[in-house]
């Protein structure tokens, strides 16, 4: 605040809040009826000043706490009305999803519909290297130049499984109020739940964000297209709002559904139906775009994943296995030691059958 | 929690932002505590209708917590508070009258009438002078009036009146100094003969 002896003007005074109580409420504690006395001439601007401050007056009724308190209950009931009305957070906040945590397979994969020398256009192109000099910072890189997935843990005790040829930023410790990293080729994530902490994978154009999860994504550069694909869970994807001259696009995906951003118009597809897509199902269909990596999941979850990733179709008893969830990894492992595992965990009941591409899983149900 | 509440008093408006745009359900309570009153006291301003007010001035909350993870840290609170209801009224005002007479945010009138602190004039002729002006600043266009209400009542910095008047910073400077310039010319000689050359000159 400016020191009182260079007040010159009647908004000097109105302003100030400890001239103000002087006023109302006579209290005087930084002596302004000394300070008054000192000049005539400043006497008679604060004569002045109290006169508008006199004139001013502001009747409010105070409400009071009952009030207030019953205001603020029916803001609560509103808030949760309007998440009614929303079915993608009623999925969030289901008891599934509450018990379960969440697994989300996320392939961020691109289709070569060109040869290499496909001239992707230059100037709304996002590359790595962009992304990661501008974070400000210091960053960690890891670049994985041999032929297995190589584990790298994070700060908030986040995993990533960064695949050959791919490279991964990501700063020593996460601080503020995000986590962000940037990824070039793939790596298969499983992120640590914090709700406060949203985390974002930048990967070319696109940024997916995820509150704590697992997923797969694969950003090559060199490649015009990239899918997100959701298996269970919500996720949102969007364009980085440096592609120059490009308004922010933005998808919202549940369960099944997929998005393809065109790179060189810089638009997202949306897919509602995987399974009606063909390009996406055959890239789906390959078994080194699922994760196998089951943390508190369904079995039902886990069999439709195996059907999908080798396909094969998988009878089970399902009301007998409804509320069996596992916690598995399977990615190392071929079909029948995957069946094996799921089986063992279930119980001493369960056992499997299997005749060319058709399974089948006789269980009394899990303990 | 409980230990959160009985800080209430200490905790400042930033830090229960901060902690409220982390999704902290009681922070998000304390602030609706703390502003609910004098947020429905403004919102009056604009509209007479107070059942009408408090279903905005709710609605804001509403919005607050839905969007708590996009929200802005380094504002100043209350300043958005009172320009979030402001926009909220304003709205309500264009759906109501959208096939009469579309209302935005800048068109909104302010409603208020400031009152005489009558306990603390000592006199008559001080009784007089402050009666004289009172209804001066009564007659101010409405949003002189605003300005003059956000700014000395609402304890709002120049730049922020400029953000809920949704004007820049230059214009809502003049519009202040105007509003009190206007009322030195118009306030008879004889009151404040005083001050006027005092003023003028600096």
């Amino acid at each position: 605040m400016q020191n009182r002896n260079s007040y010159k003007k009647i908004e000097d005074f109105l302003s100030d809040e400890s001239f103000q109580r002087w006023v109302r409420r006579n209290e005087d504690l930084t002596h302004w009826e000394e300070w008054t006395l000192e000049s005539t001439e400043r006497a008679k601007l604060v004569e002045e000043a109290r006169l508008w401050i006199l004139a001013m007056k502001v009747e409010e009724t105070e409400i009071s706490n009952e009030e207030t308190q019953l205001a603020l209950q029916k803001t609560w009931e509103s808030i949760a009305q309007s998440n009614k009305r929303s079915p993608i957070k009623v999925i969030w906040q289901s008891n599934w999803f509450k018990s379960a945590a969440a697994m989300i397979v996320i392939g961020l994969t691109t289709l070569i519909y060109f040869t290499s020398e496909t001239k992707i256009a230059t100037n709304t192109t996002i590359t790595y290297q962009e992304l990661v000099e501008k974070d400000s910072d210091g960053l960690i890189e890891q670049t994985n130049n041999s032929d297995k997935p190589q584990l790298i843990t994070l700060s908030d005790a986040s995993s990533v499984l960064l695949q050959p040829k791919s490279k991964l930023s990501y700063p020593k410790t996460f601080t503020g109020n995000e986590r962000k990293v940037y990824l070039s080729g793939e790596g298969f994530f499983e992120i640590s739940k914090d709700p406060k902490k949203p985390f974002y994978v930048y990967a070319n154009e696109t940024i997916t964000k995820v509150y704590g999860t697992s997923f797969r994504v694969v950003a090559y550069s060199n490649q015009p297209n990239v899918e997100v694909l959701v298996r269970t869970g919500k996720v949102k994807v969007s364009s980085n709002q440096d592609i120059k001259n490009a308004p922010i696009e933005e998808v919202m995906l549940l369960p099944n559904q997929a998005a393809r951003f065109l790179r060189k118009k810089l638009l997202f597809e949306k897919i509602l139906d995987i399974t009606q897509d063909k390009p996406l199902l055959a890239t789906t269909n390959s078994i080194e775009q699922l994760s196998f990596e089951f943390k508190d999941i369904p079995v039902s979850q886990i069999f439709r994943t195996i059907e999908q990733g080798y396909l094969v179709s998988i009878d089970y008893p399902t009301e007998k296995l409804n509320s069996c969830y596992l916690t598995t990894s399977l990615s190392d492992e071929p079909l029948p030691e995957k069946l094996k595992i799921i089986c063992e965990s279930l119980g001493n009941n369960t056992r499997y059958e299997m005749n060319g591409n058709h399974i089948i899983i006789i269980s009394n149900g899990c303990n | 929690m409980d230990k959160l509440r009985t800080n209430n008093e200490k905790l400042s408006d930033s830090t229960l932002w901060n902690q409220l745009r982390s999704g902290d359900e009681e922070a998000f309570s304390l602030l609706f505590e703390r502003y609910y009153s004098p947020l429905v006291n403004y919102g009056k301003t604009l509209m007479s209708e107070s059942d009408i007010v408090k279903d905005c001035v709710q609605d804001v909350f509403v919005n607050i917590w839905s969007y708590r993870y996009k929200l802005n840290d380094a504002i100043a609170i209350r300043a958005y508070l009172l320009s979030c209801v402001r926009k909220r009224i304003a709205r309500y005002h264009e759906r109501e009258h959208i096939f009469s007479k579309v209302k935005d945010v800048d068109s909104l009138d302010f409603l208020f009438d400031f009152s005489i602190e009558e306990q603390l004039i000592a006199d008559e002729t001080m009784a007089i002078k402050v009666q004289q002006l009172n209804r001066l600043i009564n007659y101010l266009p409405t949003r002189q009036k605003e300005a003059l209400y956000l700014r000395y009542h609402q304890g709002l910095s120049v730049e922020q009146v400029a953000e809920v008047l949704n004007m820049n910073y230059q214009s809502t400077k003049n519009l202040l100094h105007r509003a009190i310039l206007q009322l030195r010319k118009d306030f008879p000689i004889s009151v404040l003969a005083l001050f006027v050359e005092f003023s003028i000159n600096h």
